[in-house]
């Protein structure tokens, strides 16, 4: 297990069950400061699951969680502080794969709607942050236009500066291009890797595994809920040492890479 | 020229003006069938009118005291406007009640709306302007001389309170209908922007919902116009109980309710093109 001290994430024994389903079993991880980290695995394995845990968008039913300083131990009856939750979120941005854009507000509405609203900016403010990181997605012209007028990788890339106009101490992606037509993917992974560039805490679900090869500092693999494997790229890719990740690659690189 | 030779064939060549003849075609077929449709309207119109005329039906008694009745239209818009206004805060309430995962709060709202939808709109009136001084009058020789008081309400203002609860009721379901319908991801996203729960309700979920269920809302309006009709029971000087007033004292009751019913009809006419404008400016959004 790669642990260290600076850790900017760390999760210990974390689980969750949907009623009966134990879906996460017992996740133990830490992200370090600038890491990018990929998690890959079939669908089904939990890998949502683990990333909504971490800004409880689902409650995780054990386990601790650890951000920047903030963290939250929970075990099944215990009341959770909704002000420990919150201070966790905005450590947190999350991309979605289906971009959860506000319909009734404009591009930039959309970006500024947590400045304005949770970080009472005011609308000066909020507005000229809101346009740097319109900028730095590439899409500042596209400001007054409303979601319904932008293409999927339009909407994508707004949702991501939506996130990054909070400046989150980490970015949470989960498969962020799987709802895309296949060309408008690339330009999605530009803008994430030009962040990873930057140094970008990030956590990312994805099936683009020549993206992953390129940006990931490490992979890791999860299959039925447990972490069965990481490491680095080259090794998870060229030499993966379980069975099970093995499997998945090749089941994987070779049949169609859609989930 | 019909319309089948001017179509356009898979031939890669297309003449472009094509396209504008079948739109001026499309739009005269529409005239035409919109002129129709008006000119029965004229023609049933025409046949009641007729009919009303040989059966001895009276329209100078009409024009007479058109007048007295029509001083009831603001008396029926007030009420309306008052009751829809409380029964949308009361729905929104409800609504939220309903969904919330308090139990006291999804008791108290479950509650409300299944007595009230239970129970009949004029009984709810009865209750409240005839019911509810008898236990003022009990509260007052029991000590309790003030709130004892303020259950004896005027007949508008129990005509308001009786409408703006039963309507809030049935409104409940149509809000909760409408912010389901908002899908989970905006919740999510909000959420996870740092958004309360309140937050989120107030600023993404309902500002959607509510454009939804508009036209809801806006059928509610149109039926409340006409329940209000019922208040006239407690002698509130609305649209039907001044025209129930001169119908009855000279038995003329066919002149003075036509006119009641023209009265609501055009009501009800003017509120719903009032709902389609609003309903297409909420529409802005979501114009490709
Ligand atoms: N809200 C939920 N209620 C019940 N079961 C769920 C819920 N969300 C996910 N699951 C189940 O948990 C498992 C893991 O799902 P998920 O985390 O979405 O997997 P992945 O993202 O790796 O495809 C699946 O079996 C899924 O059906
Ligand atoms: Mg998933």
């Amino acid at each position: 297990m790669l642990m260290n001290d600076n850790a900017i994430i760390h999760v210990e024994n974390l689980h969750k069950w949907f009623g009966k389903l134990h879906v996460l079993k017992g996740v133990s991880f830490s992200v370090s400061p600038k890491e990018v980290m990929v998690l890959i695995g079939r669908s089904g394995s939990g890998k949502s699951t683990l990333l909504r845990c971490l800004n409880f968008l689902e409650e995780p039913t054990a386990g601790t969680i650890s951000v920047a300083g903030d963290s939250i131990t929970t075990a099944p009856g215990v009341k959770l502080d909704p002000k420990k939750i919150l201070a966790i979120r905005l450590k947190m941005g999350m991309v979605f794969q289906e971009f959860n854009l506000f319909p009734h507000m404009t591009a930039l509405g959309n970006v500024i709607e947590g400045l304005v609203t949770v970080k009472k900016m005011s609308q000066d403010e909020a507005i000229a942050m809101g346009e740097k990181y319109l900028s730095k997605v590439g899409l500042f012209e596209k400001r007054d236009v409303f979601p319904i007028r932008l293409s999927g990788g339009q909407k994508q890339r707004i949702a991501i500066a939506r996130s990054l106009a909070m400046e989150p101490q980490v970015m949470l992606f989960d498969e962020p291009t799987s709802a895309l037509d296949p060309e408008l993917i690339g330009e999605v992974l530009d803008v994430m890797k030009q962040l990873a560039y930057e140094g970008t805490t990030m956590m990312i679900v994805t099936h683009e595994m020549s993206f992953a090869n390129d940006v990931a500092d490490r992979i890791i693999y999860v299959d039925h809920g447990e972490i069965v494997e990481q490491g680095e790229p080259e090794k998870i890719f060229n030499h993966p040492s379980d069975d099970r990740t093995r499997v998945f690659l090749r089941t994987f690189l070779h049949t169609d890479q859609s989930d | 020229m019909s319309v089948e030779t001017q179509f356009p064939s898979d031939e890669p060549d297309i003449d472009p003006s094509m396209g504008e003849a079948l739109q001026a075609h499309k739009n005269k077929v529409r005239l035409i069938h919109t002129a129709k449709i008006a000119s029965v309207w004229i023609a049933l119109v025409l046949i009641l009118s007729i009919g009303l005329l040989q059966l001895r039906f009276d329209p100078g008694y009409v024009g007479e005291h058109y007048g007295f009745v029509m001083q009831g239209v603001l008396t029926t818009l007030g009420l309306s406007v008052a009751s829809i206004a409380i029964a949308t805060i009361l729905a929104l309430l409800g609504a939220l009640g309903r969904l919330s995962h308090n139990s006291i709060a999804q008791g108290l709202a479950g509650f409300y709306v299944s007595l009230v939808r239970g129970t009949p709109l004029l009984i709810q009136i009865y209750i409240i302007y005839l019911g509810l001084p008898q236990i003022g009058t009990q509260l007052q020789s029991l000590g309790f001389a003030h709130l004892g008081k303020t259950l004896t309400l005027t007949a508008i203002q129990s005509g308001i309170l009786a409408l703006s609860l039963n309507y809030g009721a049935y409104m409940t379901e149509i809000f909760r209908a409408g912010i389901q319908s908002i899908s989970h991801g905006q919740r999510e996203a909000a959420i996870s922007l740092g958004l309360t729960e309140w937050q989120t309700m107030r600023r993404v979920i309902l500002p959607q919902a509510i454009r939804i269920i508009i036209p809801d809302i806006g059928n509610q309006f149109i039926a409340m116009q006409k329940d209000s009709a019922l208040v006239s029971v407690m002698g509130v000087w609305e649209i039907t109980y001044r025209a129930n007033r001169f119908g009855r004292k000279d038995s003329k009751f066919m002149e003075m309710f036509i006119l009641a019913a023209a009265l609501y009809w055009i009501l009800t006419i003017v509120s719903s093109w009032i709902e389609e404008r609003l309903e297409k400016r909420l529409a802005h959004a979501y114009e490709r």
